[in-house]
């Protein structure tokens, strides 16, 4: 497993202006029952597809495996350097426990692993877009499409910790699955070590600031005592 | 022009010339007649036309059909619609997903995979493929799972709109394929001869929205790997763009095909039969007839 240190944690605050609004750091967004979840803030800059391939977050899962998307997901997030939520570590660890459990190798699908908010299939609040959430098409050599393996895989990955949830076989679309196993973590939000969450304690002047940033600046000055 | 084409010696109100033209065509309406009598047709449609010598000639050109897999000819189309427009690469991934929705009642459904034949395109269930992949794979192989991946890339109102655009009548795309509740529903993609030899026009004279886009069409359809249609009554160093379409009571075949030496000729031909009866050799039959009949045609 490669050292966190070697990839690159990003405040996507920090991130252009069109990264941003594709990313939405921060952003409040609802999920299929209402409830408001905020998007995530930090993110591993991924240089390359090389780069992705050899960083690996788990002995059995490159960074790679969790960025595979298709024409569904913005262009300029296609392209390399990629953005993937910090989160997607704690993934790479339980689907590891995933696969030692079902003693075979383990394959996410294309778009079954992180999707920005501006992927066509980020609707409501999906724990994909928090990167925590794993969508697997193929368990060893098996392609999983019936209910018998979906039930059974199901069962597997709840065994693991109370935090996995899964989605009952069904054919419909968000809340039940047919021709994978879905496995989230839920709407995990995670801060790495080297990062101050303080913007006004680590000031970017160089970086563009946000509306609300100037004005609390502002409001603080303001609220200063005179020297 | 004169035409050396044989005439059979039926009485005519007035007998053409025997190497006219008009002689070539009565001999091929005729010759039609049998094979659909002799196949035990319920319908035949033909239509064609030659870019050497501008000839054009059809028979029952305007009645629809079930289209089988010559729709994919207008997925093709509308998939280089949006190229051309810069609303999609060819070269964009696409996921390869065995699951899609119902138009009729937005139930989801799976790809038989023993009723497809390209049983490639599932070896990559998962994985992604280019859109140039599955528009290489939908034509050459027919891939009924390309197909439909693209339709969901592309949408159907785009696709019959590509249509529209080039005021393509007759050619109806209503859905995918193996859409079980919209054929039970009675919605279905049809095809006249005259609609798909328009569309397959457009390609042949570069017209179909660019020079380089109908290139790239025909390039694929060059590659078509079931044989068994227009190019079963050619000489073998015939090269045929063309798209087949099967089902168990239709059987066409649409190309455009090039011979030494000549500008290329456009030829549909569809056929229906009973379920029982199955396909027989009707399609390569009318194509050789038609080919013999050109071969035997000269200009002065």
């Amino acid at each position: 497993m490669s050292d966190p240190q070697q990839i690159k944690v990003v405040d996507a605050f920090d991130l252009d202006d069109e990264l941003r609004s594709l990313l939405r750091p921060g952003d409040l967004v609802r999920d299929a029952a209402g409830r408001r979840h905020r998007l995530p803030r930090y993110f591993y800059e991924v240089a390359s597809h090389e780069a992705a391939v050899d960083i690996r977050l788990a002995p059995h899962f490159g960074l790679n495996e969790f960025i595979l998307v298709d024409l569904k997901e913005a262009p300029r997030l296609q392209a390399f350097p990629r953005y993937v939520p910090c989160a997607v570590r704690m993934l790479a660890f339980f689907l590891e426990q995933f696969r030692v459990a079902v003693n075979a190798s383990v394959h996410i699908a294309v778009n079954g692993g992180y999707r920005s908010p501006a992927h066509r299939m980020s609707g409501n609040a999906s724990p994909h877009m928090w990167g925590t959430a794993a969508d697997i098409y193929k368990v060893g050599g098996s392609i999983v499409k019936t209910k018998e393996l979906i039930d059974r895989f199901n069962d597997v990955a709840e065994e693991l910790s109370d935090d996995v949830k899964v989605l009952p076989y069904g054919h419909e679309t968000g809340t039940t699955v047919d021709d994978h196993i879905h496995i989230d973590l839920g709407y995990v939000l995670v801060v790495p070590r080297e990062i101050s969450e303080d913007r006004m304690e680590v000031p970017q002047a160089t970086q563009p600031r946000f509306a609300f940033e100037e004005r609390r600046r502002r409001e603080r000055r303001l609220a200063a005592p005179e020297k | 022009m004169v035409a050396k084409a044989q005439v059979t010696d039926e009485k005519l109100p007035v007998t053409p010339p025997k190497d006219s033209v008009a002689a070539s065509e009565i001999s091929l309406y005729r010759n039609t007649l049998k094979i659909k009598k002799e196949h035990d047709l319920e319908a035949l449609g033909i239509s064609f036309y030659d870019t050497e010598t501008t000839l054009q000639w059809s028979f029952n050109a305007d009645q629809y059909f079930h289209a089988a897999s010559t729709m994919k000819l207008a997925v093709l189309l509308g998939v280089f619609r949006e190229i051309e427009r810069g609303e999609l690469a060819l070269d964009a991934p696409v996921h390869v997903r065995n699951r899609f929705t119902s138009i009729v009642n937005q139930e989801p459904f799976m790809l038989d995979l023993s009723r497809d034949a390209d049983p490639d395109v599932y070896g990559h269930l998962g994985k992604a493929l280019s859109v140039r992949e599955l528009a290489y794979w939908m034509i050459t192989r027919s891939s009924n799972l390309a197909t439909n991946l693209l339709v969901d890339v592309v949408g159907i109102p785009k696709i019959q709109l590509a249509l529209d655009e080039l005021e393509i009548d007759g050619v109806k795309i209503l859905r995918g394929v193996e859409d079980q509740a919209a054929f039970d529903a009675g919605l279905n993609n049809e095809v006249t001869a005259n609609g798909l030899l328009k569309l397959l026009r457009y390609i042949a004279d570069g017209r179909a929205y660019s020079r380089k886009a109908s290139d790239a069409m025909l390039a694929i359809m060059l590659e078509q790997q079931y044989r068994g249609g227009i190019p079963a009554g050619l000489p073998k160093a015939a090269r045929v763009a063309h798209k087949t379409g099967n089902i168990s009571t239709v059987h066409h075949d649409a190309g455009i095909v090039f011979l030494d030496g000549r500008k290329p000729y456009v030829l549909v031909i569809l056929t229906q039969f009973e379920a029982e009866r199955g396909r027989g050799t009707a399609v390569a039959e009318v194509s050789r007839d038609l080919y013999n009949t050109m071969a035997g045609l000269s200009y002065e």
